[in-house]
């Protein structure tokens, strides 16, 4: 069976409602406030209620949008550049065209209460002295459109993807599209200083700019001398990479982005570094505070090498980077060479065994989630910016779907923007599941508002400026790949799932290659285009042997005769906020429950699994027993012996499905993805051994990069809305162990 | 048998081999003070009204010292007479936990309340602000209920311990906590101190461990000594359930006054009926109110966490992993 999303989640008429103070009459702002919260509490017993909790809230959106005598989309965009939020090129276009801008306000958005209740906290323009927002929800579309139109007619495009929620641009581009600052990129990738006093301060000055403004920070740590290394101008020992990271820590948490959220930053440091075991520690809650960096992620950037003498049980050497400040730019055949010849010149600091090292990272990753594993090799070797071998990718970005090439003078940047998959699914249960020419009509779309970014955007440093402007690279990716999955009931492990999810990724890609290529056309080729790999005629998937089609062979020969506009279209963010906008499952991740709350800046959400519901409802089993049967069983569906074997292999959560089905599904897609996928695994209780196996397939299975790992907690809150067991079979001792507060340990039913 | 007075050493053959895991568990969710931001919390104080306030002060006051009082419990009764090391492993982990908690309280005391008179007074809320002081009292009689009971010899002696057993698990962790936990829900679910309910989440998730332990105690007396409960000692848990609701919604009056949309003393009266029926079913005694729970925003708490790294930390990681590294397992 198919169903659009349009269907499944339609009836919220959010911000069109013309200020009708819905279901509010009489009540004061407080009471009104409480029955949207009681309606979305009621989540749970029916998603219906979701859309109950949006129709309420949007009303009172209306209605304090119109204490600022603001009710149509040209007095909203005059309300917000008086309080000096807009832009003077985006006041000066929509009063040029304020009739034909607010008859555009047609719309409809399907909004969940969830989404709607984040643009309202987090998105929408506020009045600076009374807080009250100074937009509607449709007029904060429009807002972000203008700001990236030159004409009325691509305004209404582009509003027209992000009111059907079919497309959303990244959260920069949402928060500051046409605003007076519009800094509208979502990741800043910075090489590592270089191993000197000033080069580190200079990048802290950086980070700290680029975080203000609401940039997530990427940054590597990999040329900065090790502990015990020689400081000649002093005759001193270097106390290594640890105390530089605790400033930057707090340098990062000082900054918060445009007072919006708390900076975010990753570090990364190859495995060589003679440092990485402090370094691995950096997030461990126990041990010496003053060698621990609360606030800052951890990403390992590991070489084949590792990998080749993790599987053959063989040492490994550590460096200091100050004796082998040439191994950080080399990948490769050319850095297996140069490695192994420091390792011959007995310039290592020290030898370990590799599975001793690698043990470590597993064991870092279960307790902290962080360590994410990331190849260089695999992220180089493909990389159509790594033609020329002066050009090399030092890191990974925050979230790791972006890899570009870093210098000390290139600060790399990326925007983005994500489609959503579930609203592209084909109307009828006929065909193949999605409507395949409209997915490329928004990726074309996309791919030119993308662009557009480029131009527009207000560029913190220097650096990030000349990077972007050169090589003006994008990252289109996806969201709601789970949504599509049980729209057409293929569980995550099925061979038409990778099917499907890889067409996805081809199509997508044929789409954004093919538009980038028209753009050069019309507007030229990126000015580094003759330092890619696509000026030689190779294409990110033809590595792969994975672009031998004809429509291929027809890109192929058209882009050699435009070049590209970009020199990379795809990556796969997170998109954690905009998902919860749009009111589907975040980019390519399976769910984590069917019924699961999220945390955010403006409280928890209870989220259930409508798909779930629907079915359960059509067969009558939506009842209040299997409900409190799924809470108590953490979201599982998998014990509950009122649900069909069918729907228990569809809503199988993360935790259950085999993650060697997501890592084949990330796999098969790589060919597709010229930069990377923020892929999240799972694990219940991870292992060491379990660990250790799993991400030696994907290094093997060809991916870029890895993301965080996800686990579960050890022990758990005792369920307060859920009727407890009865004590009577608790009073044998076994039973007691089985008990469902301790699902960690008990093996009884497994 | 369990109770039977003495000091236990051996560990093999282990007797609770559940005890021993419940203390492995709890240790794998070791958190830290330092994890949390709670300076976060200081832009909502400052837009509260007074009588919002009012609840956070009395709230914080009666964290101030609830956490010390159940560790004065567990070292002047538990631990003397839950006779199987296993158990005490348990019991010595717990203490470590109450210690994080009173380390946590204390934290949040200093960063609400910078003002040092305020401080000082939130910290002798116990003997100057009635409502209380009187759950304190209702505390310390329990506690003082063994009086020098040294051993338990007779059965009186074990079912008064089982009384104070029951009374910190269910009326004091599983009842006075979870009132004043949901007081901490009831302000996140306005988007408000988000710092003190993530801190609060860690403190609910032991307490939670807490509880159950001290329950799975009951069911393995219950196993090994049914004579014990007889329905005299039913009645007196059930006096006992009706005597912390009535402290814990004379605590509320005071804390809520008149009351707040969503939040009235009212609610809260059902909720802790609520909670006391819970408690009362975990004993296998019959339900005393029959009243549903009236807060919608306690259902979230009752679900998986799913945080967002850009926004909160994300609190379920484990600490401690086993194993060695291999290629060929499962995954």
């Amino acid at each position: 069976m198919t169903q659009t999303v349009a269907e499944t989640n339609a009836g919220t008429d959010a911000g069109t409602g013309a200020g009708t103070n819905a279901g509010g009459s009489g009540q004061s702002p407080a009471e009104r406030r409480l029955a949207i919260e009681e309606a979305a509490a009621r989540v749970i017993t029916d998603p219906e209620n979701s859309r109950t909790a949006a129709r309420l809230l949007a009303g009172l959106i209306a209605d304090e949008a119109a204490e600022h005598g603001v009710r149509t989309f040209s007095e909203s965009v005059a309300a917000t550049h008086a309080a000096g939020l807009v832009a003077e090129r985006t006041a000066a276009f929509v009063a040029a065209h304020a009739a034909e801008l607010d008859a555009l306000i047609t719309a409809e958005t399907a909004f969940e209460y969830f989404g709607l209740r984040t643009v309202y906290d987090r998105y929408l323009l506020r009045h600076p002295e009374t807080r009250k927002v100074l937009e509607r929800p449709q007029h904060f579309f429009l807002r972000v459109a203008c700001g990236l139109s030159e004409t009325v007619a691509e305004a209404a495009e582009l509003y027209g993807l992000m009111a059907s929620l079919s497309y959303l641009p990244s959260s920069p581009t949402l928060f500051n599209s046409g605003a007076r600052r519009p800094q509208l990129s979502s990741c800043f990738l910075l090489d590592s200083p270089r191993d000197e006093l000033e080069a580190i301060y200079e990048r802290y000055g950086q980070v700290a700019r680029l975080s203000k403004y609401a940039g997530g920070i990427g940054v590597s740590w990999t040329r900065v001398r090790s502990r015990g290394s020689l400081i000649r101008g002093t005759n001193g020992h270097s106390n290594g990479i640890v105390p530089w990271l605790r400033t930057l820590d707090s340098s990062v948490a000082a900054v918060n982005q445009g007072g919006r959220r708390k900076g975010a930053a990753c570090v990364y440091l190859e495995t060589w570094h003679a440092d990485v075991e402090e370094f691995l520690e950096l997030r461990d809650n126990t041990g010496e505070d003053a060698r621990r960096t609360h606030n800052l992620n951890l990403a390992n950037w590991v070489p084949d090498e590792f990998m080749r003498r993790v599987e053959a049980d063989a040492e490994w050497s550590l460096f200091d980077p100050k004796q082998v400040p040439h191994l950080t730019d080399l990948y490769g055949a050319a850095f297996d060479e140069a490695y192994r010849a420091a390792e011959a010149e007995g310039m290592a600091v020290r030898r370990i065994p590799a599975r001793t090292l690698y043990g470590r990272m597993m064991r870092t990753l279960a307790q902290t989630g962080n360590g994410w594993m990331t190849f260089k090799d695999a992220a180089n070797r493909t990389s159509n910016q790594t033609a020329r071998p002066e050009n090399v990718i030092h890191l990974s970005n925050l979230c790791t779907e972006i890899l570009e090439v870093t210098s000390d003078a290139e600060t790399a940047v990326c925007n983005l923007g994500s489609v959503n998959l579930a609203a592209h699914l084909a109307p009828s249960p006929e065909g193949d599941g999605l409507d395949w020419a409209r997915l490329r009509r928004t990726v074309r779309t996309a791919v030119r508002f993308l662009d557009r970014t480029i131009d527009l955007g207000f560029y913190p440093t220097p650096e990030a400026e000349a990077a972007n402007r050169r090589w003006r690279p994008i990252g289109l990716g996806v969201m709601g790949l789970a949504d599509v999955f049980f729209a057409l009931r293929l569980p995550f492990d099925s061979p038409g799932a990778l099917e499907l999810s890889t067409r996805i990724a081809e199509e997508i890609a044929l789409a954004a290659y093919g538009t980038s290529a028209d753009l050069a056309a019309e507007r030229g080729r990126h000015p580094s285009y003759g330092d890619t790999r696509a000026a030689g005629g190779v294409l990110h998937p033809d590595h792969y042997g994975a672009a031998r089609s004809a429509e291929w062979d027809a890109l192929r020969a058209k882009i050699a005769e435009t070049g590209l506009r970009n020199s990379l279209m795809i990556a796969i963010a997170p998109t954690a906020t905009i998902a919860s906008i749009a009111g589907c499952y975040e980019c390519i991740e399976p769910q984590v429950s069917n019924v699961f709350k999220r945390e955010t800046l403006s409280g928890e959400f209870l989220q259930v699994n409508r798909y779930l519901v629907r079915d359960l409802q059509a067969r009558g089993l939506w009842t209040p027993q299997v409900r409190d049967a799924i809470k108590r069983a953490d979201g599982s569906v998998q014990d509950i012996p009122e649900v069909p074997a069918d729907l228990k292999a569809l809503y199988r959560t993360a935790w259950e499905l085999p993650q060697k089905a997501l890592i084949d599904l990330a796999a098969a897609r790589t060919p597709y993805i010229d930069q990377s996928q923020s892929l999240n695994l799972f694990m219940a209780t991870p292992t060491i051994g379990k660990l250790s196996s799993m991400y030696a397939y994907a290094w093997k299975s060809g991916l870029k990069t890895t993301y965080y790992l996800r686990s579960r907690p050890a022990t758990r809150i005792a369920q307060t809305t859920v009727a407890q067991p009865a004590a009577a079979s608790a009073a044998d001792p076994d039973a007691v162990a089985c008990s469902l507060e301790n699902p960690e340990y008990c093996d009884a039913c497994q | 048998m369990l109770l039977d007075p003495g000091m236990d050493l051996t560990l093999r053959p282990m007797r609770y081999p559940d005890f021993y895991e419940r203390y492995r568990a709890a240790i794998r969710n070791t958190w830290t003070v330092e994890e949390v931001d709670l300076h976060s919390d200081l832009a909502d104080l400052a837009k509260m009204t007074p009588q919002e306030r009012h609840l956070i002060n009395r709230l914080v006051a009666f964290f101030a010292t609830g956490d010390s009082i159940v560790a004065n419990n567990l070292v002047l009764n538990l631990y003397q007479h839950v006779n199987a090391p296993e158990a005490r492993l348990y019991l010595s982990r717990q203490l470590f936990e109450e210690a994080v908690h009173v380390q946590f309280y204390l934290t949040l005391l200093d960063t609400y309340l910078p003002d040092h008179d305020e401080r000082a007074k939130a910290f002798a809320a116990v003997e100057h602000i009635p409502s209380i002081r009187d759950k304190a009292e209702f505390c310390f009689r329990w506690i003082d209920s063994l009086g020098g009971l040294r051993r338990l010899e007779s059965q009186d002696d074990r079912r008064a311990f089982l009384l104070n057993l029951i009374c910190f698990a269910a009326c004091i962790e599983g009842l006075f906590f979870y009132g004043a936990f949901a007081y901490v829900y009831w302000f996140r679910s306005r988007g408000l101190l988000g710092g003190l309910a993530t801190g609060t989440n860690w403190v609910f998730r032991d307490e939670s461990m807490h509880m159950e332990f001290a329950f799975s105690v009951v069911d393995t007396v219950r196993a090994e000594e049914p004579e014990l409960f007889d329905d005299k000692l039913g009645a007196q848990v059930t006096r006992m359930v009706e005597e912390a609701v009535a402290a814990e919604l004379a605590f509320a009056a005071d804390l809520c006054g008149e009351g707040r949309p969503g939040m009235s003393v009212e609610q809260m009266r059902r909720y802790l009926e609520y909670v006391a029926d819970q408690r009362l079913a975990r004993l296998g005694l019959p339900a005393r109110y029959g009243t549903a729970n009236p807060f919608a925003f306690m259902e979230l708490q009752d679900v998986q966490e799913l945080a967002n790294f850009f926004e909160r930390r994300v609190s379920a990681y484990q600490v401690a992993v086993e194993g060695n590294v291999t290629f060929d397992e499962s995954f």
